[in-house]
């Protein structure tokens, strides 16, 4: 599971903005949120006819696979850089 | 080598070790099976990442993207795709029909998907213009 999010922003003429998020500490402040997301996602499945666990399941796969992405955009002065670990 | 072999078989004749011990530790010892032609190259490692470099000059500024994607991901993706309902694929392919592409989603399985995932190790694509560069590989 990716436990840190690094985020760096970088404008022409603007101070470059650099971001550790900690991906457990988000996880539990938006966990209320996160549970109603939860039973909207079963109840989407049901309506779409969709296996519950299963899809839950390669959900947690896709997230647990996260970890060493990486995405780096420079366009002259300006940069976005992200990566998750 | 022989002189750690001879020492395992000495443990074992003075029974300070057992047999199935002595089957670990010489197994421990071999490195496997020597290359027929003798050469000593180790087996490539397994891809993990896919990156997308892409370079690129607009207005006069350079550009550039890179993506590191790990593989993983793409396989959980692939395993995911599997479970989408087909009259959501069918509803995909009406819109992808509408855009004048002619393709059809449900021909796409998933163990057709997963072996092409698995074979990413060996993909390199180049594509090198005046204005840009596009570098895929595996690593």
């Amino acid at each position: 599971m990716p436990h840190l999010v690094t985020l760096r922003v970088k404008r022409p003429g603007h101070r470059t903005i650099r971001l550790w998020i900690p991906v457990l500490l988000v996880v539990i402040v938006l966990s209320p949120i996160l549970l109603l997301a939860l039973i909207g996602g079963v109840i989407a499945c049901l309506i779409f006819d969709m296996k519950v666990i299963p899809t839950y399941a390669g959900l947690w796969r896709v997230i647990a696979a996260l970890p060493g992405s990486h995405f780096d955009y420079e366009q002259g002065r300006f940069g976005l850089l992200m990566t998750i670990r | 080598m022989n002189e750690q072999r001879k020492a395992i078989l000495d443990m074992l004749a003075a029974g300070s070790i057992t047999a199935d011990e002595a089957e670990r530790l010489l197994t421990a010892i071999e490195p496997g099976e020597a290359p027929a032609s003798g050469s000593t190259e180790r087996p490539k490692a397994k891809a993990k990442y896919l990156r997308f470099v892409v370079g690129y000059t607009e207005n006069g500024e350079p550009g550039r993207v890179n993506i590191r994607v790990p593989i993983a991901l793409l396989r959980a993706g692939v395993r995911l795709s599997a479970l989408v309902p087909a009259q959501a694929l069918e509803k995909a392919n009406a819109e992808i029909a509408k855009s004048g592409v002619p393709f059809d989603l449900t021909q796409l399985k998933p163990d057709e998907l997963e072996e092409f995932v698995n074979h990413l190790d060996e993909v390199i694509v180049e594509v090198d213009s005046p204005d840009a560069q596009v570098r895929i590989y595996s690593e």
